[in-house]
């Protein structure tokens, strides 16, 4: 039997992790900088989106591959803002934060399912090898 | 330290398998001693890089997910290995107390 084989399992579970790991900070990034104005490009922030990607070929591990958000900004009228324009609007990144943090739920349960995957295949493999006793 | 009585147990393993391969009838066995003693050396490779990535992590080089899977890999092939190991030396007990 190959070591590498019996690991398929376990590679899959950890890429989950990973990429919900990058998704939370993704998410993170977002709602910090949800009143960002500035960048260093001097345009205001703009949210961030993440993409699930198979590695594979249709099954396997996955990744995330993190795309700016299409679509302008916010303009909110804030004449005492130092980035005002002439007409007192501010560009505010169209940043939503309770459909954020409801992302945020949903990366973090999904985080503890994969988690639950890894935790089971290792119960599993436990059980087979008792047999041998 | 693991790796230490790991290389001990390989050696005494492969001297089992060398005395025993001269016996004709003996052969299958000393082969799958032999091959155990190949599945230490890669069980013990997996340990050596499961405790090396602890301390890269440590360090601040790697992330904990990556040492979670070596060390969840290096653990389940420990746990096969010793499976083996114990149901091989059962045989060989039982082998020994057999009434001729």
């Amino acid at each position: 039997m190959d070591v590498n084989t019996k690991y398929g399992t376990i590679d899959i579970a950890i890429s989950g992790l990973k990429s919900q790991n990058k998704y939370i900070e993704i998410i993170g990034s977002n709602i910090s900088n949800a009143q960002t104005t500035k960048t260093s490009s001097g345009e205001p922030y703009k949210q961030i989106e993440a993409r699930f990607k198979s590695t594979g070929d249709k099954f396997g591990t996955v990744e995330v591959e993190q795309t700016e958000a299409e679509g302008g900004f916010k303009r909110v009228l804030d004449p005492g803002h130092p980035d005002a324009d002439e007409q007192g609007y501010v560009k505010m990144p169209d940043i939503n934060l309770p459909s954020e943090l409801m992302k945020l739920n949903t990366a973090s349960r999904a985080y503890e399912a994969n988690v639950a995957v890894l935790k089971r295949y290792q119960k599993m493999v436990e059980r087979t090898l008792e047999l041998l006793k | 330290m693991i790796n230490k009585v790991n290389s001990g147990f390989s050696q005494a393993i492969q001297n089992i398998g060398k005395s025993n391969s001269t016996n004709k009838p003996n052969q299958e066995l000393s082969k799958t001693i032999k091959t155990a003693g190949e599945y230490l050396d890669k069980v013990d490779q997996q340990q050596v890089n499961a405790d090396a990535s602890v301390k890269q992590m440590l360090a601040g080089n790697e992330d904990i997910d990556s040492v979670i899977a070596k060390t969840a890999k290096a653990d389940m092939s420990f746990k096969l290995l010793v499976g083996v190991r114990n149901k091989l030396v059962e045989a060989y007990k039982q082998t020994m107390n057999m009434k001729i």
